[in-house]
């Protein structure tokens, strides 16, 4: 069986990660790129055929028969064709919610219709397929059975996401925390094996989602009487001025909400959509009624009376004094240098303000939204010539001149700030002129484009829902704290890793490891160098360095920042561990000693390093490592030679050959899948 | 469905029952968790708390009143109106609440473990949340559609001491609710035996809510030698808060859901920490269950058992603690404490009964050495040898530090000059589910088949079958 492994080229792979809400799909595993194809998981079915279908279909009425039958009502089947709407979510089915296949059949739809969309032949295409924990076993079973059976490939490798993550992050031990569309996956590896996993998400037995489709809600739902609608929303959320701030232990809200108002000047007079900026969102604690500044005079006069007036007991009470006052001398100098530019150059501070301050730090911003708008507008017909008849009735805006060209004219790129619809070039309609001769117009499938600028005050910081992160944090320090061997949970809190994309969400990240460092850390303590003597093994360091603490380690902990390292040192010594002395600090020292340590934990909370030479992956992000991952371990299963013997035996095991099905039956996924 | 390609008949996999490649389940329930995986895995699958939320939604256009169950660790956070139950019975670790047990276990085995049905319970409308009732969902789902378990049989582990009434009840479920082919009650101590490899031995089982000591003898329980007491994780939490009362200055238990973020002390100095602020009542259930998982932290890191010889009274062993470094332990609120000869103290009154704190009630609990001797003394005398020599120690709370050495000693010390030998599994998780994997191995033997009671032998006997074939 061996000679059966390794006889497939990269680029005969077909590499899948299924997602709730987007697959990502790729064939080959020669470049370790970011997947080459995002497809929306999700299928419509076919009332007819009671089949699924990758995309919506409806019955419309041919174009070339709209003329005809104005008056009679015959004309029977000729007259309706089917319509595939690619963006359609009408009636879609989604196979997988938080993670779990809901929907076998659709999901088996979706694979085949993955599998057709990448790959043309049908020999020789080994499937790496990456699974949710939430996948059950005959989940599994299922799956194997239908590849095999369906398709023609010769082998299969299931793959757990977490695991799938570890290769593409390359730690021998980490805590994957996969923040998905509406599910929060915690699993912690401790040397390449799955030792506690807490998941999100799943129905208990109502489902009370979690992920990034939470704070997407919650955006929404503060933003909803404005007008907002989902769509606008979650592109919000994307958008780089939605952030979760840093969490501010100190504050009753946990974050430092921006007070001061900048006002945005008058950068967009003209743009209609934009609100007043007097009747911004209400903000919890106003310090000072928002004034409304229109011009770049009241604009400084607001920021001259600002900054004679300070809350000194808002300061005091806070407590940190000293970082206030630094700031504001900060601000003062930028204001300064930022009056001075002002001055010299009038005609551009419109675009230079902006940027002048963090988005942390605005209270408003404006943000610029992208609707796409589906139509069908009667187009005129022209070979050529200029028609005179202005036919648009609904796309008043855009030219006369455009109509006559609608191919091709707007190039979506060239588009200005000002909120002006026009037509994109794409054309869904499916019919290619046909009838150019006997009709003077047709119904055309047009996309337009609207540009709309929207000021956005606080939500944008205040939709960071604390009662979820706290779900997430409080998730996570169960997961790694009910790892069964203590020993093994200071290497997974050092090693936190987060992806999926609902941790793009600016700030997230961060953000949980502020509150986790704030609530579970636990500091080296001074009540063993009053109590006891120290250790005799402490009297001279030892040349390995292991217990000698490290700058980057005290820098990085805030809280211990104030302890004596020389203290820490000698604490957590004479606990018997000087493992866990060495752990956060250097990972020269040897690991066999922290073994069967009983030190609590954690005693520090980092994010695992990511790798950076793959410049492609760092620049596209660690968020989507699993892809990653998958690939390596598709090179792992199907394209290297020359194991030895043991080798050979680990990698038979990594994924189910064709012949191994034949023998075993679907079962044989259960042994020969990397399911962790 | 049929395989789409004609196999040889050499390559058509064997469907038995007990072979092999059946799917068998195995549920082990105890008081704190609740174990459930595929026969033959060496770790189970799904194993949650025992304890469940119970949450109270009040409608306010009809101000009727539901309930819902959630289960999972997951979801046991602070909420209004939430409390935190238990199914099984603490003094007798078997079911109290069979509704909840019945849907505990549905959760597990059916949710976790077997894939989505075409009538999911999330998209029949069962599951709204005003209309979910109480317990009725599981029920219809279960009729309208093929037996859930259909394809599964089950093996269930049960306390050596559970009562006929409960085991019908146990077969009533799985063989009408959920479909089950076939079915088999097997007791822990059995499976814990199993586990360990043996068909003899004297289990010591030191669980959550009581430690219990049976001999097995070929496969088999003898039952007058069955012994238990409280005298496990629990009790010794309520030793630990009895200990906290106590001492000076007395510590507060702030579990960790209450502190927002804290501030790093001296050791002995007053907290300082941000406590979270809820809008709501939290139950007391709720944050005893927190405070338990304090508990188990500090049973973890810092409690140790005296590992002897001779008792930690004795003159002399207090002194010698004395002189080595103890363990700090940091609260959630950040303050912290040096931790020495109570760490010792603290676990002594497993084994000596006048070293216990006194409980608020004031009653006492048998000692594991009493256990043994009790348990010993019911069996034959020719049996004793072979089990002292076979002593399978399993169950959670016996991984406290030094507690295998512990008890090695006192056995030295009661039964002078026969051959003593523990076994007890070196990975924690096979401390921990020590029940679960025996009756894991159990269920997957190829020779286990003809044990199992069919569905047609139930339908033909009745659940009375359970008392006779269990035994």
């Amino acid at each position: 069986m061996a000679s059966q492994q390794g006889k497939w080229r990269e680029e005969q792979i077909l590499v899948i990660c299924p997602g709730s809400h987007t697959t990502m799909a790729q064939l080959g595993c020669s470049e370790l790129t970011p997947p080459a194809n995002r497809i929306p998981t999700r299928m419509f079915k076919d009332e007819e055929s009671n089949e699924y279908r990758p995309f919506r279909t409806y019955k419309r009425k041919k174009a070339d028969a709209t003329e005809g039958t104005n008056g009679s009502k015959d004309g029977g089947e000729d007259e309706w064709e089917w319509v595939e709407d690619r963006d359609s979510v009408e009636g879609a089915v989604y196979p997988i919610e938080g993670g779990r296949i809901v929907n076998m059949e659709a999901f088996l739809a979706f694979l085949d219709h993955v599998h057709s969309l990448l790959t043309t032949t049908y020999h020789n295409t080994p499937i790496v397929l990456m699974a949710s924990p939430q996948w059950t076993r005959p989940d599994c079973e299922s799956v194997a059975r239908y590849i095999f059976e369906k398709t023609k490939t010769p082998a299969l490798c299931l793959l757990h996401s977490a695991v799938a993550t570890q290769y593409g992050l390359k730690w021998p031990s980490m805590t994957v925390v996969d923040i998905g569309f509406e599910k929060v996956d915690v699993t912690c590896i401790y040397d390449n094996l799955i030792v506690s996993h807490k998941d999100l998400g799943f129905p208990t037995p109502v489902r009370e989602i979690s992920g990034g489709e939470v704070f997407t809600q919650k955006l929404w739902a503060l933003l909803k009487d404005k007008g907002f609608t989902y769509d606008m929303a979650e592109q919000l959320k994307k958008s780089p001025i939605c952030e979760v701030l840093p969490y501010a232990a100190d504050s009753d809200d946990l974050m430092e909400l921006p007070t001061e108002n900048i006002p945005l000047t008058a950068v967009q007079p003209a743009a209609a959509p934009v609100l007043p900026s007097g009747e911004g969102p209400k903000i919890v604690e106003p310090p000072k009624p928002a004034p409304v500044a229109e011009g770049e005079n009241e604009n400084e006069a607001v920021d001259d009376r600002e900054e004679g007036v300070l809350d000194v007991a808002n300061i005091v009470t806070s407590g940190n004094t000293r970082e206030f006052l630094a700031k504001r001398e900060k601000e003062k100098a930028e204001k300064a240098k930022s009056k001075k530019q002002g001055k010299g150059q009038e005609a551009e501070p419109a675009g230079a303000k902006p940027t002048r301050l963090p988005n942390s730090k605005r209270k408003h911003n404006i943000f610029h939204y992208e609707d796409l708008v589906h139509e069908d507008v009667e187009v005129p017909l022209s070979n050529g010539t200029a028609q005179a008849e202005p036919a648009v009735p609904t796309n008043s805006d855009a030219p006369a001149s455009d109509a006559p060209a609608p191919e091709g004219t707007a190039n979506p790129d060239e588009m200005k700030i000002e909120s002006k619809p026009e037509v994109s070039g794409e054309t869904n309609g499916e019919n290619p002129a046909p009838a150019t001769e006997s009709t003077k117009t047709r119904t055309e499938r047009r996309t337009k484009r609207v540009r709309k600028d929207i000021e956005v005050g606080l939500e944008r910081f205040l939709f960071a829902d604390r009662g979820e992160i706290n779900r997430i944090t409080d998730t996570i320090y169960r997961t790694i704290q009910s790892i069964d061997d203590i020993y093994k949970r200071s290497t997974c809190w050092d090693n936190i890793v987060f992806v999926g994309n609902g941790s793009r969400l600016r700030g997230l990240k961060e953000n949980i490891i502020q509150t986790l460092s704030a609530r579970h850390m636990i500091s080296p303590s001074t009540a063993t160098i009053f109590t006891s003597e120290l250790p005799s093994n402490m009297a001279t360091p030892t040349g390995t360095g292991s217990q000698t603490p490290t700058g980057s380690f005290t820098g990085q902990l805030p809280t211990t920042s104030s302890v004596n390292p020389l203290l820490q040192a000698a604490t957590t010594a004479s606990l018997g561990v000087p493992g866990s002395a060495q752990a956060p600090g250097s990972t020269s020292g040897d690991v066999g000693v922290s073994h069967h340590s009983h030190g609590q934990t954690p005693m520090s909370i980092k994010q695992a390093a990511l790798p950076t030479y793959l410049a492609e992956w760092t620049k596209n992000g660690f968020e989507e490592a699993m892809f990653l991952g998958s690939l390596v371990a598709a090179r792992l299963a199907f394209c290297i030679h020359n194991f030895d013997a043991a080798g050979t035996e680990a990698q038979r095991l990594m994924s189910l050959n064709r012949v191994d099905y034949n023998e075993n039956g679907p079962k044989a996924i259960r042994t020969h899948s990397m399911m962790g | 469905m049929a395989s789409q390609q004609p196999l040889p008949n050499t390559q058509i996999p064997l469907d038995v029952y007990g072979g092999d490649e059946v799917s068998a389940l195995v549920l082990d329930a105890g008081y704190c968790h609740t174990r459930a995986g595929f026969a033959g895995e060496d770790v189970p699958k799904s194993v949650l708390p025992s304890f469940y939320g119970h949450l109270k939604s009040t409608n306010s256009d009809t101000s009727t009143t539901t309930y819902r169950d959630i289960f999972g660790d997951e979801c046991l956070n602070p909420r209004a109106d939430f409390e935190i139950k238990n199914y099984m019975s603490r003094t007798e670790s078997v079911v109290e609440d069979w509704d909840a047990a019945t849907k505990i276990w549905e959760h597990m085995l059916i949710k976790r473990l077997q894939p989505d049905r075409e009538t999911h319970p999330s998209k029949n409308g069962l599951n709204d949340p005003p209309e979910d009732g109480e317990g009725d969902v599981a029920m219809e789902d279960v009729e309208n559609q093929e037996k859930p378990l259909a394809e599964n049989p089950l093996l269930m582990t049960e306390a050596p001491w559970n009562a006929g009434k409960a085991r019908e009840k146990a077969i009533e479920i799985v063989m009408e609710n959920w479909g089950c082919p076939a079915f088999w009650l097997s007791r822990t101590p059995v499976c814990a035996a199993f586990a360990a490899g043996k068909a003899s031995a004297l289990v010591i089982d030191v669980g959550g809510a009581n430690t219990t000591v049976t001999a097995v003898h070929d496969g088999m329980i003898l039952k007058r030698s069955i012994q238990k007491a409280p005298v496990g994780g629990l009790w010794l939490s309520q030793q630990i808060r009895t200990m906290w009362e106590n001492n000076d200055p007395k510590i507060d238990v702030i579990p960790t859901y209450m502190v927002e973020n804290k501030t790093p002390v001296d050791a002995g100095a007053p907290a300082q920490a941000k406590l979270r602020k809820f809008p709501f009542e939290i139950a007391p259930s709720f944050r005893t269950y927190e405070e338990e998982r304090l508990l188990t932290e500090f049973k973890e890191s810092v409690v140790e058992v005296w590992r002897g010889p001779g008792r930690y009274a004795n003159p002399g062993n207090e002194d010698l603690v004395k002189t080595q470094p103890g363990r700090v332990f940091e609260m959630p609120d950040g303050s912290n404490q040096m931790w020495r000869e109570q760490r010792y103290r603290v676990s002594e009154g497993m084994w000596d009964e006048t070293a216990a704190l006194p409980l608020p009630d004031g009653s006492k609990v048998q000692t594991i050495p009493e256990l043994i001797k009790a348990a010993l003394n019911a069996v034959d005398v020719d049996l004793r040898p072979n089990l002292l020599g076979n002593v399978v120690v399993t169950g959670g709370t016996s991984l406290l530090n030094g507690f295998n050495d512990r008890l090695n000693n006192e056995l030295a010390t009661i039964y002078p000059g026969v051959k003593i030998k523990l076994h007890a599994a070196g990975l924690t998780t096979e401390r921990r589910f020590g029940s679960w994997i025996g009756g894991s191995i159990l269920a997957s033997l190829g020779t286990f088949h003809q044990m199992w009671i069919s569905r047609k032998e139930y339908e033909e006997n009745g659940a009375g079958i359970v008392e006779k074939r269990c035994k």
